[in-house]
């Protein structure tokens, strides 16, 4: 049983590495976000996530012959660029404000 | 036409200057800009031809402003509502340069928001697409939250979220009417269409008895709070007591307005066997309203908060006319809009002029202040008298009317217009005209009049006793008579209120021709009322009387 | 009574001559007689603001309301038996549908003027005028302070009355109605930082307007009734249909009346007159006693074609008369204040018009309120002299002899002379409007009000021992008088209200220093009155003696018609002398339009049909009503000048019994009317207005709508652990969120599968 798609065209194990190995990064990268509290480290996670995605898009497009997935991911390679700009800028506020990486330090949003 | 979106798009653009103008400049660009507004509406009322005639003009255009379900940008007014918008136009001028020297903080942003403010209450007015006229509707709810809750007083936040929230539940009632009632054309027809004609003929004509009941209900439902009606009422005592001067002048002055301009323009036409099934219900709120927030107010110690239960107790009034279902009540309802607001802005502004002097509304603490200001004094006396129905000033037109119209509102038919309240309510409502004197007599005998009782405020003890009258001088007037400004605001107001008492022939022949063509449908509505439940309105009428006077 | 519709149908239709009236443009003038008052009222509140400080609104307020007087002299010359309605501008008018009857409303500024108007107006502008003249130097302490204010307000007043009595519809009577209202609220409420000043103000007010809420209805019903609340045209409209047996048409006059009570401070509703007092003389003398309070008998006059349909309502009206004049006469019996003392005659004296009204002689009504507009004008006007003479002094126990002293002889004079016309004394103008009165009452055809006669023959007696309680004590006897510790009210203002000469400013100084010193009145010089209030007396009192010319004429020459039943017999008013002992003749009256006639069929035939113990009507009640006067006075004369002691040793005695204690407690607190009103209305409203308040801050807006409110906060509590505020919180949530919907996708695309 394939578990990606009845309909494909089996034999090109390009294809399911790629997706085998987007699934890896996107789950290191989820556990990673989860898991750590250092803002930086979870920053880096997400970009794991990303980058999963990223190649899943990749993966799918070989198996459609189609340009458009790796159209998707150079697009958000530029985001995920500018967002790291943004992103690291804000976390050295962040650590100027409080003097620590930790996450747990910003709880402004609870509902106490 | 250019000169309502003119009216409209005038302030729209002052805010816009204002937000990147020096602070200082904001609040002679907001005096500006509201004249202008005034201008271009007055000008557009100049030329307006169909004065007389009750139709709209001009013609709301076709111009596309949601064209997948036809929603246009049609404006256009007929003299009821042109009055309405006249008159709002009218008490921003006076709502912005009376903020002059209460408003020290954030002067930009307020200045801002009142533009704002101004520009969705005419829009509200001018539509003719229903969808429009609910964004000028729900609009008004976010300038005015911003302005209770930043220049409000110490409950502000409550305040201003109550007001918000109450209100926009309201909407939802009115929003999800309107929204049925298209849909239900499109289903009909095949068409979409949000015009309020359109729509008016569509519904009163081809929904069942059935669904127009439960129609007008909603709509009734979704208006009343801001009218307020009551039981729904309470949001508004809090509001006007917690809003800045300027603020409870427009919200008494027009914002409530939207809710019995709502009811007049949308729940009356589009539903006329369900407005003649629930008149009676509608009434008895109504009449219960005005004797008991009377009675509220009476025993009121703050100034501010009676006036603003008076609100309440005089817009049961008006809502009575316009249930009367006959041209007389409806026509005394109309004139009442623009009397409460005229006159209730008003005293509004001079309890604001008081509490810029002495930061101290409440009764028992400050009193007898004709003494230090006889100026004020006459005004306040004034326009109590303008607000108690004093014949001679507006209010006893509109009040009178609204009045005569529920008396003779009986199933009698020869006056053309049958009607389903009759003596006992005109007589139970009629008692508000002995509450009204009593509490604003008592306002008047203990603010106004009496001994003086100032109030030891530290911060005025601490200026005022030190530095000589140097701070009489200083920008809040001290505590000195009415300056120029503060006359030059009045002057127009009370001007009004004479000519309107004096001379409302053509006001009443303005109106009439609206009143008549929106009650059109009333006669054979209530006659089949009548016959389907006559004991049942009895009873309620019965009840009702029982009710007033336990 | 059943029968009076059918009977008033056939009057009407023979009266119809002088009901038709005709539009008269070319009278437009006659509007000066309100626009003159109007004027000079925005000229004083001009004065106001620019500060002036002369007596320049006190000129400008005599001149135009001698303006108005002489408006209405010329307008007396005019005006014929027809009616004439003159219309000034539109102001409340429009129709719909097809316009016809009950399908429109007007009400505009009209005047409708017949003789009744022209007669009404004659001495509510001329005692105006005469008044304003004497406040001019009654108030001249306040010139600069609340002058201005003053005139203003008087202004108004005549400007209100004005469009109360020439009004040509119901709508304008009631825009003068609550007019004088007002300027009566703003009279009253003259010294403003007096708290009993502002409560008496407010309290006229209030009172009043629960009279005016039934003329409000009574409008109403009016318009419901017949279409129209223009006076022409309604009383077409009655003509055309006159059999009202309809609960409407009979509910009219029940709602006039009270509308009449309020104003005219009747039972119940005459508690805000005594209270008024609180407001400066010349005030209380104008407003209180000469012309606002009888525009309750105008109203009823004026509407009498309405009123006659429902002969239950005119025997109200003659009952609640007659008791209000037993009740005021009792209670103004055993009072000090000298101003209040004249209030409480003021409403017995109403109690008299209105009894007259109710038996049916409008006639006599409307005589009485004229003669009473003189006499009492000049009681007022001369206790105001006093008052200012001593430093606000009221107290009958506290001033005596002032005959003698200097500079009070005329006055003293004038206020005895005054006391006279109020006790009716025999051959005084008083005497034959109270006459005329208690004639009809004696022999109205209902006979339920018969009894009111002998009523009124008590309070005859009473009124005139009353009033020479005052006479007699405060002006005959030992000179002694105490000056008052204030000149009434001006807590604020300097004392020196008599600054315009050396000895009232030495006068004004001494009274400084007066309270160690009571009664050493060497140290207290009391100014008498200068010009400008002597002429006024003197004119007021020549008016009084004047007033009773028409009947003194009607003595000598028979055949002389009365001025007075001239001016009413061409009005709407006399309609109603059916209903009343003129049942025969009023017919012939109308027919006739001859007043000269109708005196003459009085005379002639009236009395002779009701004996009063055995003699006519006319003789009895003349004989009657002098012996109740005359032993009024002589017991007065005991026990107030010859034996003064005695007056005290009666009230101890009386005081004594508990039998007879109650009498002199009860008549000395006024019965306790206020406490009664205040315990069963007033305070049970108040605690159902604090309840209401209660329930509206804490059951609806706190209990109810704040309740609503934390409903969703409520369920979101539910949630709130969701939510701590760790950013991997939020991020388990989601993650979790996304895997079970993947899940469920999964889940569903695997069924599908299979």
């Amino acid at each position: 049983m394939n578990p990606i798609d009845p309909q494909l065209p089996p034999g090109d194990p390009l294809v399911m590495l790629g997706l085998l190995a987007s699934a890896i990064l996107f789950a290191v990268g989820i556990v990673g976000f989860l898991s750590r509290r250092n803002m930086i480290t979870m920053f880096l996670c997400t970009e794991l996530m990303f980058q999963g995605a990223g190649l899943a898009m990749i993966s799918y497009g070989r198996q459609h012959m189609d340009l458009s997935g790796q159209v998707f991911v150079i697009f958000i390679l530029t985001v995920a660029a500018a967002e790291a700009a943004l992103a690291l800028g804000l976390v050295v506020l962040l650590y100027r404000r409080k003097e620590t990486l930790s996450a747990e330090a910003w709880k402004e949003l609870a509902e106490s | 036409m250019n000169l309502i979106w003119a009216s409209i798009l005038i302030p729209v653009v002052t805010a816009a200057v204002i937000a990147v103008a020096n602070a200082r400049a904001a609040r002679s660009l907001a005096a500006v800009g509201s004249l202008a507004s005034l201008g271009a509406l007055a000008a557009f009322a100049w030329q307006f031809p169909a004065w007389s005639t009750g139709a709209v003009h001009p013609e709301p255009c076709g111009c596309a402003w949601l064209s997948s379900i036809n929603a246009t940008l049609g404006v256009g007014f007929d003299s009821v509502s042109l009055m309405l918008a006249l008159l709002e136009a009218f008490l921003i001028p006076i709502c912005v340069i009376g903020s002059w020297t209460a408003i020290s903080e954030r002067q930009r942003e307020y200045y801002g928001w009142f533009m704002l403010l101004h520009a969705s209450i005419l829009l509200a007015f001018a539509a003719r697409d229903v969808l429009l006229f609910y964004v000028g509707y729900e609009f008004t709810l976010v300038p005015l939250l911003f302005i209770i809750a930043i220049w409000g007083g110490p409950e502000r936040r409550q305040a201003a979220h109550k007001l918000f929230l109450y209100t926009f539940l309201g909407s939802l009632f009115f929003l999800g009417s309107i929204l049925f009632v298209g849909w239900q054309h499109h289903a009909s027809t095949g068409l979409w269409s949000w015009d309020m004609g359109t729509l008016s003929t569509f519904a009163s004509a081809r929904l069942p008895a059935n669904t127009q009941y439960w129609l007008f209900a909603a709509l009734l439902a979704g208006f009343a709070v801001k009218v307020p009606l009551f039981p729904v009422h309470t949001w508004l005592p809090l509001a006007h007591n917690q809003a800045p001067t300027a603020g409870s002048v427009i919200l008494a002055g027009t914002l409530l307005k939207l809710g019995t301009y709502g009811i007049f323009r949308l729940a009356l036409p589009m539903a006329p066997e369900g407005g003649a099934a629930l008149a009676v219900l509608a009434s008895v709120l109504c009449t219960v309203a005005v004797v008991y927030a009377a009675l509220i107010c009476w025993v009121q110690t703050d100034a501010k908060k009676l006036v603003a239960y008076s609100s309440v107790s005089h817009l049961g009034i008006c809502m009575l006319g316009l249930f009367a279902l006959n041209p007389v009540g409806a026509q005394g309802s109309v004139l009442y809009m623009i009397n409460h607001g005229l006159s209730t802005g008003a005293l509004f502004l001079l309890i604001g002029m008081a509490y810029e002097r002495y930061h101290v509304k409440d009764m028992d603490q400050i009193g007898g202040l004709a003494k230090r200001m006889p100026v004020w004094a006459f005004f306040m006396v004034f326009f109590t008298m303008s607000s108690i129905g004093l014949p001679g000033l507006n209010g006893f037109v509109g009040e009178y009317l609204c009045l005569f119209g529920a008396y003779i509102a009986t199933g009698d038919a020869s006056t053309g217009y049958p009607g389903l309240l009759g003596p006992g309510f005109a007589l139970v409502a009629g008692t508000g005209l002995i509450l009204g004197a009593m509490y604003m007599l008592l306002l008047v005998g203990r603010y106004v009049f009496g001994p003086l009782r100032e109030p030891r405020d530290d911060a005025h003890a601490k200026h005022g006793h030190d530095g000589a009258h140097a701070h009489d001088g200083g920008h809040d007037g001290g505590h000195g008579d009415l300056t120029g400004r503060e006359v030059g605001l009045l002057v127009p107001l009370a001007l009004v209120c004479l000519f309107i008492g004096v001379y409302p022939k053509p006001m009443l022949q303005a109106i009439g021709p609206v009143v008549e063509r929106t009650l059109a449908p009333y006669p054979a509505a209530v006659e089949r009322t009548l016959k389907s439940q006559p004991q049942a309105a009895e009873a309620v009428q019965a009840d009702s009387k029982e009710d007033d006077r336990g | 009574m059943i029968a009076a519709p059918a009977m008033l149908s056939s009057v009407l239709a023979l009266a119809q001559g002088p009901l038709d009236a005709q539009a008269a443009p070319e009278l437009r003038w006659a509007g000066l007689a309100l626009l003159l008052p109007l004027v000079s009222g925005v000229l004083c509140l001009l004065c106001g603001w620019l500060k002036v400080r002369s007596k320049l609104p006190a000129a400008l307020t005599i001149a135009a309301l001698g303006g108005a007087f002489a408006t209405i002299l010329r307008l007396q010359g005019v005006v014929g038996e027809t009616p004439v309605v003159i219309n000034l501008f539109d102001w409340i008018s429009w129709t719909w549908g097809d316009g016809s009857r009950f399908h429109g409303f007007t009400a505009n500024v009209d005047l409708y003027v017949d003789r009744l108007t022209v007669f009404w107006m004659l001495f509510v502008t001329g005692l105006g005028t005469l008044i304003a003249l004497y406040a001019s130097e009654y108030m001249e302490s306040d010139v600069g302070k609340g002058y201005t204010r003053f005139f203003g307000a008087v202004s108004i007043f005549l400007f209100a009355m004005g469009c109360l009595v020439m009004g040509g519809n119901l709508v304008m009577l009631y825009l003068g109605w609550e007019g004088v209202g007002l300027a009566s609220y703003l009279l009253i409420g003259y010294y403003f930082t007096k708290p009993e000043a502002v409560a008496a103000a407010k309290k006229a007010f209030i009172v009043n307007r629960i009279g005016d809420l039934g003329l409000a209805l009574a409008l109403f019903l009016t318009w419901q009734c017949y279409g129209t609340v223009e006076y022409a045209a309604l009383w077409k409209a009655i003509e055309a249909a006159p059999a009202s047996s309809e609960w409407t048409a009979q509910a009219i006059p029940w709602l006039l009346m009270l509308g009449a009570f309020g104003k005219s401070a009747q039972l119940p509703l005459y508690v805000w007159l005594p209270d008024a007092m609180e407001g400066p003389t010349p005030v209380s003398a104008l407003i209180h006693a000469a012309t606002m309070v009888t525009a309750g008998v105008y109203l009823i006059a004026r509407m009498f074609p309405l009123f006659i349909v429902n002969p239950d309502a005119l025997a109200a009206v003659a009952w609640v008369g007659g008791l209000t004049a037993l009740l005021a006469a009792t209670i103004g019996m055993a009072q000090y204040d000298m101003k209040r003392i004249w209030a409480y005659s003021t409403i017995s004296q109403l109690g008299y018009m209105f009894l007259g009204l109710g038996v049916g002689t409008t006639f006599g009504a409307s005589y009485h309120v004229f003669t009473h507009a003189f006499f009492k004008a000049l009681l007022f006007l001369t206790a105001g002299a006093v008052m200012h003479g001593f430093a606000g002094q009221l107290d009958i126990r506290k001033l005596s002899g002032l005959l003698k002293v200097p500079g009070f002889r005329l006055v003293s004079l004038l206020a005895v002379l005054g006391c006279f016309w109020l006790a009716a004394f025999p051959f005084t103008a008083a005497f034959f409007s109270k006459d005329e009165i208690l004639v009809s009452a004696f022999t109205a055809k209902d006979e339920r009000v018969h009894v009111l006669g002998w009523i009124g023959l008590v309070v005859a007696a009473l009124t005139a021992y009353y009033t020479f309680r005052v006479g007699f004590r405060v002006f005959f006897g030992p000179v002694k008088y105490e000056p008052g510790d204030e000149h009434h009210g001006h807590d604020d203002h300097d004392h020196a209200h008599g600054g315009h000469d050396a000895n009232a400013s030495h006068g004004g100084h001494a009274q400084h220093g007066q309270h160690a010193q009571h009664g050493h009145h060497g140290e207290f010089h009391p100014h008498g009155p200068r010009w400008a209030i002597r002429v006024p007396l003197v004119l007021i009192a020549v008016g009084a003696i004047l007033a009773g010319w028409p009947s003194y004429r009607t003595m000598l020459d028979h055949d002389a018609p009365n001025w007075v039943k001239t001016q009413v017999a061409q009005s709407s008013a006399y309609q109603g002398a059916p209903a009343g002992d003129h049942a025969t003749h009023g017919g012939h009256d109308a027919v006739s339009h001859d007043a000269a006639h109708a005196d003459h069929a009085d005379d002639a035939h009236a009395d002779h049909e009701h004996l009063v113990l055995g003699m006519d009507a006319h003789t009895a009640v003349g004989r009657l009503g002098s012996l109740a006067c005359i032993a009024g006075i002589l017991v007065s004369l005991y026990l107030h000048l010859i034996n003064r002691g005695a007056a005290d040793a009666l009230r101890r005695a009386l005081m004594g019994s508990i039998a007879t204690r109650w009498i002199v407690v009860g008549a000395e607190r006024k019965w306790m009317v206020d406490e009664f009103y205040d315990w069963v209305i007033r305070l049970p409203l108040r605690l159902v207005a604090n309840i209401l308040s209660a329930i509206d801050e804490l059951l609806l807006d706190a209990g109810i709508v704040n309740g609503l409110g934390a409903l969703p906060a409520a369920v979101g509590r539910i949630f709130r652990p969701l939510y701590g505020g760790v950013v991997q919180g939020y991020a388990v949530t989601m993650a979790g969120g996304v895997a079970l919907v993947a899940a469920w996708v999964i889940w569903i695309w695997l069924r599908g599968a299979n």
